[in-house]
């Protein structure tokens, strides 16, 4: 769903909403519903304490800062986190001169019931020069400031229609005051649903609205929620200058349509680079009735609601479906319970920036009391999580940045000291070899991760030569310097094709700016030195502060990313769960 | 070897491009882009409204040769101008090594994206291709060697988990040609009652393998 606006036409003509599957996609900002959290919880007969939502925003009376038009307004969402600094959730696509947006693209966010979720928007007018490029790569700073608005998101749950409409305040120097316009938030609970619907949507005998030329159309969907509230779910692309068009086929999912008996409206408008678009018809039809007009090639007459006499006028125009195709969307959860099998590897980090294992400061300090050190307790933390998606608990681990029993610094060796075989059963197999790595292993440098990569990278591509439908996690516990940024990139960028994730856990305090780099969720992708360019982004950086400060569980920090990862390797490639009819 | 084993098909897919510029300001024409192997290329067709984000999806079959004469194939992609002369926007040259070879096993559906650059060796985009080198369906070839075979065989049949390969219980006997390089072996004896992980190129396709799927039959 979030990845539409990378196929971007000049001036805001693009599609926006439909699902497209794109393997290089690296937009996270509105990820399918996670069921790899739920079901860690429910194997355990627990309940998540949180729930996924989906919010919907639009603003009114927003300021115009355009000279010649009116602002071109995006949405930027931000959680407050504990100490005061923002985390960017998500954003919504850009709008052009609309001073009243209604966006279409969704934030997701998870609502935790036990915390106090400050919310903040930023909403900006984002520069016409800035158009062509994908919003998440948008540096805000080079954008107009529209105002702002905070709210806490038990405030919108609680609401009986689950929204909210906050004043927008901002600071425009002082002594101003200015009205800013207001931001409404309307919050859905995410479904987890396998039902994808394709479509494809022509239209005849359109009314023209254009002086010149003809009309140039698109569909806006929107689907009719609790209170009769239409909110925009998606919108097709837009065909020049033509009154019997054909659109691109849209595809919606569950998550957007609702149900199939849930109305939907299908508005038509002519698209004005002013902003002005102006309504062609609408009509109102459930996608079981899209399918009807489809099975028995009917067509809907579109109509154009009028306000004098409170009766519409039937126009001309038609809505025709020419294809519908129900289609099902496996889940993160259908392919591991077919038989695809998840292997996690272990690497830890061994170098001598984690200070020396005899003093108490040190991240691998030997505690004569037995008491767990911060690796021992990533490893106890991370390690049940990952035991628990793990087909046959077994590991390979390994150690770097250490200097072994021979004298030399190894990259990469085994954690059991064994020289051969490195697998260890399960997390207390882990602990065991990683107890006797530090009492046969001498902390040395510098941090390498590249052969620990390579090795992760080499041993997933014997699987796949193999057929085996096997995706493998390598995570690496690490303080978090990093010596060789550059040829870790390349592996990365090497790996970044296999059926591979690389979950990096950050102990300490150490400034983790680096891993934040190659976790790339600003949606940048990893370029290695030759230019070749990450396929997809397979790395997920987790600091372990975070979990221990209670900002997140440790499960939701570890699954966060990796069924997104998981699905965007099969889904580019058509891979079905085993054993499933094909997804087409 | 024959003259024919010395050349592989290619099934290269020009998927798309982001972020195109000329002069670094986005490209606004329409863009297509060329394929060159050797000697030989292949163009897609003209990308009508994607500006600077152009969609081709276009699927080519190319041919080359694997006996080192070719390091590498190029991509290059140009827009039109209104006049109908066609200009340079940049070019990505792909190591033949990033999808034979490596990590890379044969039959495997890549996924590549490369950065482009101009004359001036200026960033002009990101182009996104895949490839696939065509098993060759003429020879047969071990995993490698035997002695790893049977390790993958055992390794395989230690799995208790029985229904993953449920659907291939009906193949009688199958060979692998996984790994690159070796000699031909024919008829590798593998049990139908039990699992197997040695498997035809060419007869079944990988589940890592895109298009046909062994499990819908």
């Amino acid at each position: 769903m979030g990845n539409c606006l990378s196929g971007d036409v000049g001036g805001g003509k693009q599609a926006i909403g439909g699902v497209q599957q794109r393997p290089t996609s690296t937009t996270t900002n509105n990820a399918a519903h996670n069921d790899a959290v739920d079901f860690f919880f429910r194997s355990r007969g627990q309940y998540p304490l949180f729930s996924q939502i989906e919010l919907t925003l639009s603003a009114s009376n927003l300021i115009d800062r355009d000279i010649t038009s009116k602002s071109d307004p995006m949405a930027v969402m931000y959680l407050r986190k504990k100490d005061g600094k923002l985390e960017e959730i998500g954003r919504t696509e850009v709008i052009l001169n609309s001073l009243d947006p209604n966006w279409i693209e969704k934030i997701t966010v998870s609502f935790q019931f036990e915390a106090v979720q400050t919310l903040v928007f930023h909403v900006y007018d984002v520069d016409t020069r800035y158009h062509n490029v994908p919003v998440k790569t948008l540096k805000l700073k080079d954008q107009d400031y529209l105002g702002e608005a905070t709210c806490v998101l038990s405030e919108i749950m609680t609401k009986p229609n689950r929204s909210v409409t906050l004043n927008l305040a901002g600071n425009f120097g002082a002594g101003v005051t200015r009205k800013l316009g207001t931001l409404s938030v309307q919050a859905e609970e995410t479904v987890a649903s396998k039902t994808v619907v394709e479509m494809n949507f022509r239209c005849v005998n359109l009314d023209n609205k254009d002086l010149f030329s003809k009309s140039d159309p698109f569909l806006r969907i929107s689907r009719i929620v609790e209170n009769s509230i239409a909110v925009p779910v998606c919108r097709t692309e837009v065909v020049d200058n033509n009154l019997n068009p054909m659109w691109k086929p849209v595809c919606l999912t569950m998550q957007q349509f609702g149900s199939k008996e849930n109305p939907l409206i299908i508005e038509c408008f002519d698209f004005n680079t002013n902003g002005n678009h102006e309504l062609i018809g609408r009509t109102e039809k459930s996608v079981a009735e899209l399918e009807r007009l489809c099975l028995q090639k009917e067509v809907a007459n579109f109509v154009y609601p009028s306000t004098s006499h409170g009766r519409n006028k039937v126009l001309k125009g038609k809505l025709i479906v020419d294809r519908f195709v129900e289609k099902v969307q496996y889940s993160f959860l259908d392919y591991i319970s077919s038989g695809f099998e998840l292997n996690f590897m272990v690497a830890v980090d061994f170098t001598a920036s984690n200070g020396d294992p005899q003093h108490l400061s040190s991240l691998h300090y030997n505690d004569p009391s037995g008491r767990l050190n911060s690796y021992q307790q990533a490893i106890m933390e991370v390690g049940e999580v990952i035991q628990f998606y793990d087909s046959d608990r077994r590991f390979p681990a390994w150690g770097f940045g250490g200097r072994t029993a021979d004298g030399s610094v190894s990259h990469a060796f085994n954690l059991n000291g064994a020289s051969y075989g490195d697998e260890v059963a399960g997390v207390e197999g882990i602990m065991t070899a990683y107890a006797s790595a530090l009492r046969n292993v001498a902390l040395a440098g510098p941090t390498l991760f590249t052969h620990v990569v390579d090795k992760a990278a080499h041993i997933a591509s014997q699987s796949l030569s193999q057929n085996n439908p096997k995706y493998f996690v390598l995570l690496i516990i690490t303080d978090g310097v990093l010596t060789d940024m550059a040829s870790t990139i390349d592996a990365l960028v090497r790996a970044s094709d296999l059926p591979l994730s690389i979950l990096i856990v950050g102990v300490g305090n150490a400034d983790f700016k680096q891993m934040e780099f190659l976790d790339a969720d600003n949606g940048r992708r990893l370029e290695s030195s030759t230019g070749r360019i990450a396929t997809r982004d397979i790395v997920q950086f987790v600091p372990m502060r975070e979990i221990h400060s209670g900002q997140v569980s440790v499960v939701q920090a570890i699954l966060e990313e990796l069924p997104g990862q998981f699905l965007s390797f099969v889904r580019s490639r058509n891979i079905n769960p085993v054993g499933a009819p094909p997804a087409t | 070897m024959s003259y024919s084993s010395m050349r592989r098909s290619l099934e290269i897919v020009l998927i798309s491009a982001e972020g195109l510029k000329v002069d670094r300001k986005p490209v606004k024409k329409k863009t297509f882009g060329v394929v060159r192997i050797d000697q030989e290329y292949k163009f897609s067709e003209l990308d009508q409204q994607g500006g600077s984000y152009p969609v081709w999806n276009q699927k080519m079959e190319m041919e080359m040769a694997i006996n080192g004469s070719v390091r590498f194939i190029s991509v290059e992609v140009k827009y039109r101008t209104s006049g109908g002369a066609e200009k340079i926007v940049g070019c990505a040259k792909i190591p033949v090594t990033d999808f034979m070879g490596g990590f890379a096993p044969q039959g495997h559906l890549n996924f590549l994206s490369y950065r482009l650059r101009d004359e001036h060796g200026d960033k002009s985009g990101i182009v996104n291709v895949s490839i696939m080198v065509k098993p060759d369906g003429t020879d047969i070839k071990p995993s490698s060697s035997l002695a790893v075979a049977t390790q993958d065989y055992a390794a395989c049949s230690s799995q208790a988990n029985g229904q993953m390969w449920g659907t291939r219980k009906t193949s009688s006997s199958m060979a692998v040609t996984a790994g690159y390089g070796g000699r031909v072996v024919t008829g590798v004896p593998v049990l139908t009652t039990t699992r197997s992980c040695l498997v035809v190129r060419g007869v079944l396709p990988s589940p890592w393998e895109s298009g046909s799927n062994p499990r819908s039959a």
